[in-house]
């Protein structure tokens, strides 16, 4: 037994398993980012004074929350194609977790709004504002220092979830370990290697996450 | 200039307001008084339908309020609302937030916007802080930021929820300086308040709720000296 790990290995492999990484950080980036778009769009139409946008809004929240991430992204890459709609791996895999991610964020945007006091938004209608404006000029800006702590929790796990998407052939991180692993025989190496990897990963962004929040907490 | 006719709301069983009617003159100070929970400040928040009224119409410049959104931003511009708990908007500055509505509403160049904010805060008295956050402010000097903020709108009615309700004792003149200030100017002003003095000396109508209905309405010398309605008699006895 003894774990003697293959050192001079996983420094040969290493600018392998770093390109899988940097795809797996642009996945985590653009799903962040398309997920908070989506995740302003829904969390708003949950809150709005609007019936039909509510309904609109949960029935998003129930499918896109209710589904494993796994399951909705081989049904973006293996499924769908059936009807003709047909994307590369890079692009279903940033498509599946933006709409995934949207979810949550809808739900972190949601509580962000709705822990702003009613009085500011009462202040910003008596003055004349519409809704949309009261939204856009009172509301929303006061929740930004709120919604770091919990957008930097989503945006780690985005990063970790990103290791889903190597069953629908995308080679980052995870699926870069898996063939090289698979075609020397060195499983140890490889898995140790890009378990440390995500945990470097992850630990850099636990770091800036925290130092945007202690420096937006600074102009309040 | 503001005409309210058979007013009624309930919150659940609760009837807050209950068949109220009311005209309010241009320039007339409306001192509106009565115990917690009279619906005297559901009644204020109607007049600017923050409040939705279950039924019965109000009237502003013989325009009937409605939800619909382009006529109430509209009337809601008209008429500027001072609440009790200030409701700066404490990620703008002062000047910032006394500019935002006629940035937003009315869509007025930035400098003009900014040259009659600083005249509004000097007229407060507090052009020096314009660059403060509301939140470095005394509450005083805060409901006196929020006066300027609805004066920047230039409104024709100007609303007050119990502005100095939330302020420590020392700083309740401070406000009540700059209202008396605005009704001299002749500004219509409907104010729900505790300030009896400030009622005696300024109000030309004052009007005492219970129950959401106006059981008493009279000049202030009248209304003070002797009032009919026992329920007034009773609250005055207790307040003064």
């Amino acid at each position: 037994m003894g774990l003697d790990l293959d050192l001079a290995y996983i420094i040969r492999v290493l600018p392998l398993l770093l390109k899988g990484a940097v795809t797996t950080v642009e996945l985590a980036v653009l799903a962040i980012i398309f997920g908070t778009l989506i995740g302003l769009v829904i969390a708003l139409a949950k809150i709005a004074p609007y019936p039909l946008l509510n309904i609109l809004g949960r029935i998003y929240t129930w499918v896109f929350r209710g589904i494993p991430l796994l399951v909705q992204l081989i049904f973006i890459y293996y499924a769908l194609p059936a009807v003709g709609i047909e994307f590369t791996s890079f692009q279903a895999a940033v498509i599946g977790m933006s709409l995934c991610g949207g979810a949550y964020i809808a739900e972190i945007i949601r509580s962000g709004i709705l822990s702003i006091d009613k009085g500011q938004m009462e202040a910003a209608l008596s003055l004349g504002m519409t809704y949309a404006q009261a939204m856009r000029r009172v509301i929303i800006p006061q929740t930004y220092r709120r919604l770091i702590p919990p957008m930097g929790n989503e945006f780690i796990s985005l990063t970790k979830d990103t290791a889903l998407v190597s069953s629908i052939a995308m080679t980052e991180l995870l699926r870069q370990a898996q063939l090289r692993a698979a075609a020397d025989f060195k499983p140890m190496e490889m898995y140790f290697a890009a378990a440390v990897l995500y945990l470097v990963l992850t630990t850099f962004f636990t770091l800036v996450f925290s130092k945007l929040e202690s420096k937006l907490a600074l102009i309040d | 200039m503001i005409h309210v006719s058979d007013l009624d709301k309930s919150f659940g069983q609760l009837h807050v307001l209950n068949n109220i009617s009311l005209d309010i003159a241009p320039g007339e100070v409306i001192v509106i008084i009565g115990p917690s929970g009279s619906g005297k400040s559901t009644l204020l928040r109607c007049l600017n339908y923050l409040e939705v009224p279950d039924s019965g119409s109000i009237a502003i410049d013989g325009e009937i309020l409605t939800l619909h959104t382009q006529d109430i931003t509209r009337i809601r511009s008209k008429i500027g609302m001072v609440f009790q708990r200030f409701n700066l908007f404490p990620h703008m500055t002062v000047l910032e937030n006394v500019i935002e509505g006629p940035l937003t509403v009315k869509k007025t160049a930035r400098a003009e916007a900014v040259k009659k904010g600083e005249a509004l805060l000097e007229k407060v008295g507090l052009a020096d802080k314009r660059a403060a956050r509301p939140s470095q402010l005394s509450g005083g000097q805060q409901q006196r930021v929020a006066i300027a903020r609805a004066l920047a709108m230039e409104p024709a009615i100007m609303l007050f929820d119990e502005p100095t309700s939330a302020l420590d004792p020392e700083l309740v003149g401070e406000v009540l300086v700059v209202m008396k200030a605005l009704a001299k100017e002749g500004m219509t002003m409907v104010v729900v308040t505790h300030e009896m003095g400030f009622a005696r000396e300024v109000a030309d109508r004052v009007l005492f709720i219970d129950e959401g209905q106006i059981l008493e309405e009279g000049s202030p010398e009248e209304f003070f000296r002797a009032p009919k309605n026992e329920r007034a008699q009773a609250f005055l006895s207790k307040i003064l």
